[in-house]
């Protein structure tokens, strides 16, 4: 990569556009790039960017009305700050500690007690961050600054507990999602007829127009179907939980991407060298090479970036050979 | 009660690879990839990108068993590069797209904060 792509962005590749956005969500159109490429990116953002989630409850006292396991689940779905969550938090499973530690958990207690007369509302903002805790806190978006509602207590119910919040992704649990909803949207005009709209007496009249209709050309009438035509602009949608801002969402999605590819060519590559050095035992996915096992220690930057990976689609015809910073350095 | 962990369905268990290959006897230059703790997210990728490959003529994956968390992809090349140079060229190639993805997204959300924050 020439350091003019490197200033201005480079007409290569899948191209980027953000239509709006702000601390909440972004509406952001991906073109030049295939539909498996598109879709990949979307279910990645949804199940397998990490987040921090209260995973375990301890429980002292609840003498509210509502049972210790609904409540427990009210706790887990309760959006955590989690920005740069893998600067700072590690795996409870990769983690040394017998059960959990300020390395791999976070600690939010919880004390609320009705004295008076009149009902007390537990709320998000009511859970008490350990001290030095670096990420954790309670997502609280609202103008009261109260955050969601935990419970309601009556006089003399007392709610006292201590959450132990970990580290984990949506596949595991759909807690951990960073986002609520990803919108995902392609051909606005329907021009591919990849649906078939139900319709009384005329699909245009009754159907309503999308959002993204202005952003593309209406299709001319009586224009032959073109059989081949694939879709190419996606319109996505992040809507985040809060817990994470969408442009890291989006960063991180396309990192753990990255390292999901990254731990194929590691697999194969091994293998290649006789050695048996692959599989060694359960793992999170992405701790090694995290931690710099991809042989440029500063993270992506060098192996994927500089070092001419950018042109790795082009000569495909070539196929796996020594241009390639892998094939360079002997590694694969 | 018997259910499965949830975190078998990206966690590989002891010993596990990755991916593994397993050569297409039937024809030449095919191979079935096995690819453990993956779905669609990988398997539609790597499917849509080699395809692209002009020295591949076959590229499919399946998921045997929804219950599984596992893929498997074959491919089947010209002869001029083997299945697996092509997988690895296709994996490579993806990796320098999504960086390249990821500088200019980082320039447009610069881009956009500083034209929300003049508004």
């Amino acid at each position: 990569m020439d350091d003019y792509d490197q200033l201005y962005g480079s007409d290569r590749g899948p191209q980027i556009t953000i239509k709006e956005a702000d601390n909440k969500h972004a509406q952001i159109v991906l073109s030049n790039c295939d539909l498996a490429f598109a879709n990949s990116l979307r279910r990645i953002m949804l199940a397998e960017v990490p987040t921090v989630a209260i995973d375990t409850v301890e429980i002292e006292a609840n003498t509210s009305v509502i049972p210790d396991e609904f409540l427990c689940h009210r706790l887990g779905m309760i959006p955590l700050d989690s920005t740069n969550i893998d600067d700072k938090l590690i795996y409870s499973r990769d983690c040394m500690c017998e059960m959990y530690c300020e390395k791999c958990s976070v600690i939010l207690t919880l004390h609320a007690r009705c004295t008076g007369e009149s009902n007390v509302t537990v709320y998000a903002r009511d859970l008490v961050v350990a001290e030095g805790a670096q990420l954790g806190s309670p997502v609280i978006t609202d103008k009261e600054g109260q955050g969601a509602i935990i419970c309601k207590l009556r006089k003399g119910q007392e709610l006292k507990m201590k959450c132990i919040a970990k580290k984990g992704i949506a596949k595991e649990h759909a807690k951990w999602s960073p986002v609520s909803a990803m919108g995902f949207e392609y051909d606005p005009w329907n021009k591919l007829r990849h649906i078939d709209y139900w319709y009384e007496e005329s699909a245009e009249a009754e159907w309503p127009k999308s959002k993204y209709a202005d952003w593309e050309e209406p299709p001319v009438e009586g224009e032959p179907f073109n059989y081949d035509a694939l879709p190419s602009r996606f319109y996505l949608d992040v809507e985040s939980v809060g817990s994470l801002p969408p442009d890291e969402i989006m960063q991180q999605g396309i990192k753990y991407l990255q390292e999901k590819l990254a731990s194929v060519i590691d697999t194969l590559g091994n293998k290649n060298e006789g050695g048996d050095g692959f599989g060694d035992g359960m793992r999170s996915p992405g701790q090694d090479y995290s931690m710099g096992g991809m042989g440029g220690g500063g993270g992506y930057e060098t192996p994927y970036g500089a070092g001419g990976g950018q042109d790795a689609r082009t000569p495909y015809a070539g196929g796996f050979g020594g241009t390639t910073p892998y094939g360079a350095n002997g590694r694969w | 009660m018997n259910a499965p962990d949830r975190f078998e369905l990206f966690l590989l268990a002891d010993g596990e690879a990755k991916v593994t290959m397993e050569p297409d006897t039937r024809q030449p230059n095919a191979a079935i990839f096995t690819f453990n703790k993956e779905d669609h997210t990988l398997g539609n990728l790597l499917r849509a990108t080699l395809l692209q490959n002009e020295h591949v003529i076959f590229s499919a994956y399946k998921t045997p068993h929804p219950l599984f968390p596992k893929f498997e992809l074959r491919i089947q090349t010209d002869g001029e590069t083997s299945p697996k140079e092509a997988l690895l060229s296709a994996c490579q190639g993806l990796i320098g797209d999504l960086q390249m993805l990821s500088q200019k997204l980082t320039r447009e959300w610069e881009l956009n904060k500083i034209a929300r924050d003049t508004s």
